[in-house]
């Protein structure tokens, strides 16, 4: 898959991760387009049903950006992501997907720029992974019919 | 306009000027519930601001960050806004003034002009003209959302009235209109006049007004713009094209000797210069090559420092320290050359560009002396309005107030504390609020959707170029056209003018619209804003999305326009199909606690707490150590000669023996729980550290920072080398020794603009001028050596600068690569430095050594509070504030404010007026009984819950129980709006409102639905 | 409470292969309680069998409903009006419900997906140990309120083995020897004689060695 653009989801808390993403606008701080955020009060609220129903809906890469350890606005929302996160990692697993596709990730409000270089690096290495084991089908069979 | 609906209080304050600072100081005095009456000469309000393209240092576009603020206006009750009006005179007294106003004719009733532009259209000379670099048709709309809203004639140029009449389908044309005269019962006075820039043409050698491609960095910035006159394209005047090489000359007009200079620095012109420079690399190319012409670089405030760095390092801006003597230029190519020296270089060298910007500062102009004139206020030596030493809002006449440029040059934040200050000083000089409710806005009654099928319209903003510029907005709003239930798909500008909101008002109540789609900014900064639009068009305020197409798509994807069109299709694609799971929710409201928390008890926390108590507000003031005071403790003098110590002395006895002020000592934070409005805070006190909970509706950090002591140039092994504040005392306590010294050396920037604290601590610069002025008004002899990188002394410390100078005081240049070195032999301490006039190195055998080593973050201390209060702070650990540019005091937790040097290092006299704007910033939101707690709270649904208590277990606050009932119930008041519930309930029997489940799985089925 | 455990993916994906279109029941009882087989996990099931047969290219219609209790045939009967339209019926429930299901819909293969482990209490967040054998003849009564058959490796009933080990049991550092809660209880309650009855051989026909087990209240029954 050479144009190979990744579809990723990046699940962010209202209070760190968004704020970031808009402070890395304000910086200018360029990041792939590939990542379309989903804003959450706060990643603790993000079910593992939403990241499930994310790689069904055909994403290749989901994640889920919050706070730093410790400094959650509801003290510990992320780090329950965190461990929702592990549980489906497990799911993927079970059903042959590379793990890596899903990822938490922490940052605080100002940080910008890290923002802007983990969405680079997730989509570098959703990049490397290849289109979503669903698309991987479609595109098999596509070619197959098309050879 | 506004009519005052509120009569419970006679008296109004009377703001001057309708800039960022004017219009700040009447929203705060409006939100507290003062009666506000601002006025503005001008036709239009909005000030120097509305003109400039974007403001470091986030470069942000300027008219996105004000317009939010300027409609603010419209909406406040308490505010009665008059423009085309000025002062005439000033009678009474402080509490009890009478302003004589005069309103000129505006010949166009502003209640029924709709700005349809069709006057001026068909009588283009009948508009006054707004001059400066714009060519295209005059227009009196000084930008494109202009507060108030109408045209204005200039009735000389008319020539026909019935036929200008006649072209207004409105009927709004007033020819009788007449100067009207009326009279105001003001309490207080808060003048915000600003100032005007240096106009170049004064000057015969930089071509100023002269050589078409010689503009100030004002007209560089309305090239810029969007709304400027080349459409936002970046050309040259004299052919249009693109320059390839642009210089800036710093200081022009300002920090000089020659006619037509002033000696003042104006404050803000190195960074506005980085920011155009760095703005025209990333906006319109990397190769245009920026070079900047400067003597200092006064990077100064907070995070300036690595602002300048990222200029230098990552955007190449090129860097000469020189004051070219003059411009000239090729009269047929109009390319212009410059001829300068380098430090390093004795040859003159010669160099051409294709665009000079001249940086000019800030200028007082003749009707400030007027004005001033008529107030009976008294202005400084610069004709800049003469402040009390320790209150820099506070001027000659008791009740009259000043802020921003009017008081000394300035930047925007600074403006803002100023504004918020003067707001405060003022609301203390009227009647305490009655205890009574405002009537809410009048909202239209809430359309009942329910079983009504989706209707949803699509509004996108082009932002000017910022959303515009990158993709081709119609293009997405013909594409989202088709989507299934979109009704109405359209571009609106600059979606958060108020024509832009009046055209998305009409539209919902056109099609009988009842979801909306906003495609433009962040939802942080604009969601409000379109929610109280939803509501005057009778929807509920939950039935709108805010699509982020700018802050998270067309800024980071400039360079990519086909990827970021793609990208906003999607992202509205999943606000469209989010937006139809939208439910109209209600709000929750509590009674709002009255009563404050200041933490610290330094100068910046006792002034708080103080105009806090005395509007009654009963207030915690909370400090770690045993005695009140702080760091000012330890400083004896200020530049301008005042004593410290009895200052503080005075404030300790007035917080002590205030009623309303509750000192705890030895006291220090443990735990923090509640929402805005409902703080409450567990404090272990006195000597036994005894338990204490403090119920409180807001909160200010005046918790300081502290005094840096690096390990540099032998700090700390010499009894003669020491700090600034080492010296300071000395110099106070045994002047003898001053005078046995024959040669003293300062070292600026110790330990400040390094790797490891990369910014400017601010203060140090004007103390070493203190300092060094002190010693030779006790000792003239003693030679003095200030080894400096950039001489910061901003505003009018420059005056102190020139003074040192005069004296003979010796300033050597050293780079940060090539420090000086401190030496001890047998007791005797020399300093090296390389002299870079001289071209080696010198050595100065010193009696003393004062370091400037000026102030670091209290990290322990705002760590500890960041953990509790969930709140951001900078890199460097000190707290930052909710906006940098137009909210310098609020946190982004509603009801915190910080104050002082917490926020970043400053001056007393700057941590004062910061405390005077944080106490205001307090009273705006305690001036409200109640709070809102949105609607976004967690709901259960009874028949779906298996009582299984995960949300008991799992909820941060401990909020939900099981009922009598048998299943979970979660009290909305208390109800934080997490969602951790939600998202852990086993049996599904858990919504969080606005955020359900089902819409952020619609929100999937938008992005992905093109693929499944 | 019953609890159990969701099984392997792989073996759920093996039972549901040959059909198209299933039915997935959850139980709003004990098995939502543990997090195995609640309207959540109901979703989260459904949700990686759709992956699993995307991955493959193909799809399978799925239909999930949570049953307030699987093991009573009212509750049961909600499933009827979808019978006819699934091939096979997906059970989230414990034993007792997946046979519920398949005795009252028997032209349908009905498949556990979770494995039913024991009856047990919470004792935090997410951790759940067994408590109760069901042996029919309750004797917490005499042995301090904590219960040698659940929770003694060997059942025993007269005190602990020699593998007792400052208080734990020799099969793992985490498990408690049954005995040595049962002393410290009685020890606490003043009650130490109570250790020192010998009791007799357990009879077991009452936990089932007579045969699958009922009970009739003749004065409910209709």
């Amino acid at each position: 898959m050479e144009n190979f653009e990744p579809e990723i989801v990046a699940f962010c808390c209202h209070y760190c991760a968004y704020t970031a993403a808009d402070m890395a606008g304000s910086k200018r701080i360029s990041y792939p387009p590939n990542v379309k955020i989903i804003r959450v009060p706060c990643t603790g609220k993000v079910d593992a049903i939403h990241m499930m129903k994310a790689f069904e809906k055909g994403a290749d890469g989901v994640y889920v950006a919050g706070c730093l350890e410790g400094d959650c606005h509801f003290k510990n929302g992320n780090t329950r992501a965190g461990y929702r996160v592990a549980y489906v990692q497990k799911i993927l697993e079970e059903l042959g997907w590379e793990k890596d596709r899903l990822a938490m990730i922490t940052m605080s409000a100002g940080m910008g720029e890290r923002f802007a270089r983990t969405a680079r690096e997730f989509t570098e290495k959703i990049k490397e992974l290849g289109p979503s084991p669903i698309k991987q089908f479609n595109t098999d069979t596509h070619q197959q019919a098309a050879g | 306009m506004q009519k005052l609906k509120d009569i419970q209080q006679d008296k109004s304050v009377l703001v001057i000027g309708g800039g960022v600072g004017g219009i700040r100081a009447a929203l705060d005095l409006a939100e507290s519930r003062r009666n506000v009456v601002l006025i503005d000469k001008s036709y239009a309000i909005g000030g120097l601001m509305t003109q400039l393209d974007r403001t470091f240092p986030t470069n942000n576009c300027d008219l996105c960050t004000v317009s939010p603020h300027l409609s603010e206006n419209t909406r406040q009750i308490h505010l009665e806004l008059s423009p085309m009006t000025q002062l005439e005179s000033l009678t009474g007294e402080a509490g009890d003034f009478k302003a004589t106003l005069v309103t000129e004719p505006r010949y166009i009733d502003m209640d029924k002009c709709t700005a349809c532009g069709e006057c001026y259209k068909q009588f283009p000379e009948a508009v006054r003209f707004t001059p400066g670099l714009d060519p295209r048709a005059p227009t009196c709309m000084r930008y494109p959302h202009a507060t108030p809203y109408a045209f204005s004639i200039d009735m000389e140029k008319v020539s026909d009235i019935a036929a200008l009449q006649k072209v207004c389908k409105a009927d709004a044309i007033l020819p009788e209109d007449t100067q009207k005269r009326t009279t105001v019962d003001a309490g207080a006075v808060v003048l915000s006049i600003g100032a005007e820039l240096f106009d170049p043409a004064a000057l015969d050698n930089y071509g100023g007004g002269r050589f078409d491609n010689v503009v100030t960095g004002l007209e560089y910035e309305r090239i810029m713009s969007a709304s400027g006159p080349f459409q936002g394209d970046l050309v040259r005047v004299s052919d249009k094209k693109r320059p390839k090489k642009v210089a800036w000359i710093q200081c022009v007009g300002s920090r000089g000797i020659n006619r037509a200079d002033v000696p003042y620095c104006s404050g803000v012109c190195c960074m506005y210069a980085l920011k155009e420079a760095m703005v025209t690399k990333e906006r319109f190319a990397e190769s245009i090559e920026t070079t900047i012409f400067f003597m200092d670089m006064r990077t100064y405030g907070k995070d300036y420092e690595q602002y300048f760095n990222r200029a230098k390092d990552d955007y190449g801006v090129r860097m000469i320290r020189c004051r070219p003597h003059s411009i000239v230029q090729d009269d047929e190519t109009r390319d212009l050359s410059i001829t300068y020296t380098t430090e390093d270089e004795a040859r003159h060298k010669t160099e051409e560009f294709d665009m000079v910007v001249l940086s000019t500062g800030f200028r007082v102009p003749e009707s400030t002396r007027d004005l001033a004139g008529r107030l009976g206020i008294e202005l400084n030596t610069h004709n800049f309005a003469e402040t009390d030493h320790f209150n820099s809002v506070k001027t000659s006449r008791p009740g009259v107030y000043v802020c921003g440029v009017a008081e000394s040059p300035k930047d925007i934040p600074e403006t803002m504390v100023q504004a918020s200050a003067a707001a405060s000083m003022a609301a203390a000089d009227l009647p305490a609020v009655m205890d009574v409710l405002d009537t809410e806005e009048d909202f239209p009654p809430e359309r009942d959707i329910t079983g009504e099928a989706a209707r949803i319209g699509v509004f996108v903003c082009d932002c000017g170029l910022e959303i515009g510029g990158v993709v081709d907005v119609d293009k997405i709003v013909a594409s989202v056209a088709t989507c299934a239930d979109v009704v109405v798909s359209q571009t609106v500008g600059y979606g958060c003018s108020s024509d832009s909101m009046r055209v998305i008002e009409a539209a919902i109540k056109t099609h009988h619209l009842n979801r909306v789609v906003i495609g433009g900014c962040s939802p942080r900064t604009h969601e409000t804003k379109f929610q109280d639009l939803m509501r005057r068009a009778g929807l509920n305020k939950y039935l709108v999305e805010i699509v982020n197409l700018r802050d998270q798509n067309t800024w980071v994807h400039i360079g990519q326009p086909e990827a970021a069109l793609d990208k906003a299709y999607k992202l509205l694609q999943i606000g469209i199909s989010g937006v139809r799971k939208n439910r109209s929710l209600v709000d929750h409201t509590l009674p709002m606690n009255q009563n404050a928390l200041v933490v610290g008890g330094g100068v910046t926390g006792m002034t708080a707490a103080l105009q806090l108590a005395g509007q009654g507000v009963k207030v915690y003031l909370v400090e770690r150590n045993a005695e009140l005071g702080g760091m000012a403790t330890s400083i004896r003098r200020t530049i301008e000669g005042d004593d410290v110590r009895s200052f503080i002395t005075q404030l300790v006895k007035d917080v002590t023996k205030h009623k309303n002020i509750q000192v705890l000592t030895r006291s220090i934070i443990v735990d923090h729980s509640g929402v805005p409005g409902l703080f409450k805070t567990g404090i272990q006190t006195g000597l036994r550290m005894n338990y204490m909970q403090l119920a409180h509706g807001v909160t200010i950090f005046a918790t300081g920072a502290v005094a840096n002591r690096p390990d540099v140039y032998g700090l700390g092994t010499h009894d003669n080398i020491t700090t600034q504040l080492e010296l300071d005392a000395l110099i106070e306590d045994d002047p003898e020794k001053i005078k046995a010294m024959n040669q003293v050396v300062m070292i600026q920037c110790a330990g400040s603009r390094e790797a490891d604290n990369p910014n400017c601590s601010r203060v140090c610069c004007q103390a070493a001028m203190k300092n060094a002025l002190r010693i030779k008004a006790i000792s003239p002899d003693t030679q003095i050596f200030i080894l400096y990188r950039d001489i910061r002394t901003y505003g009018f410390y420059e005056d102190y600068y020139k003074q040192a100078r005069d004296l003979d005081v010796k300033f050597v240049r050293f780079s940060v690569d090539n420090k000086p070195e401190v030496w001890i032999e047998n007791d005797q301490v020399s300093v090296f430095v390389d002299d870079v006039i001289l071209g080696r190195k010198i050595q100065i055998e010193t009696d003393y050594v004062a370091l400037s080593t000026g102030m670091v973050a209290d990290d322990e201390t705002t760590e500890d509070l960041a953990m509790m209060f969930h709140l951001p702070r900078t890199t460097d650990n000190y707290f930052l504030e909710d906006h940098v540019k137009l909210r310098p005091v609020d946190m982004s937790v509603r009801g915190i404010f910080i104050a002082g040097t917490t926020h970043s290092p400053k001056t007393i006299r700057e941590s004062i007026t910061q405390a005077y704007a944080a106490a205001g910033r307090a009273q705006t939101l305690l001036a409200k009984k109640e709070i809102n707690l949105g609607a976004a709270i967690a709901k259960v649904d009874g028949t779906k819950c298996a009582a299984c208590l995960v949300c008991v277990r799992a909820c941060p606050f401990g909020i939900p129980f099981i009922n009598e009932d048998g299943y979970s119930q979660i009290d909305p008041a208390q109800c934080q709006g997490c969602g951790i519930c939600a998202a852990d309930c086993p049996a599904k029997a858990i919504q969080l409102l606005a955020f359900e489940d089902d819409q952020i799985l619609a929100k999937l089925d938008g992005l992905f639905g093109g693929l499944n | 409470m019953i609890t159990a455990e969701q099984k392997p993916l792989k073996e759920i994906i093996e039972y549901i292969s040959p059909y198209n279109r299933i039915l997935l029941v959850g139980c709003n009882e004990c098995v939502t309680v543990c997090a195995a087989g609640g309207r959540k996990e109901v979703g989260l099931l459904a949700s990686a069998l759709h992956l699993n047969c995307l991955k493959q290219g193909k799809t399978i219609e799925i239909k999930e409903l949570t049953l307030e209790r699987q093991c009573d045939p009212e509750y049961v009967e909600e499933l009827v009006s979808e019978i006819g339209r699934v091939d096979a019926i997906v059970s989230m429930a414990c034993g007792c419900g997946v046979q519920s299901v398949a005795a009252r819909y028997k032209e349908t293969p009905v498949f556990p997906a979770v494995n039913t482990k024991f009856m047990g209490a919470s004792v935090a967040q997410g951790i759940w140990e067994e408590r109760c054998k069901g042996c029919g003849d309750c004797m917490l009564g005499i042995t301090g309120g904590i219960c040698p058959v659940a929770r003694c490796s060997k059942h025993l009933l007269n005190g602990p083995c020699g593998g007792t080990s400052y208080g734990m049991c020799e099969i793992s550092p985490d498990v408690e020897c049954a005995w040595c809660l049962i002393w410290e209880r009685l020890k606490a309650l003043g009650m130490e004689k109570r250790y020192e009855e010998i009791m007799e051989a357990k009879d077991w026909r009452p936990a089932g060695g007579g045969g699958p087990r009922k009970i009739i209240r003749e004065d409910l029954s209709l």
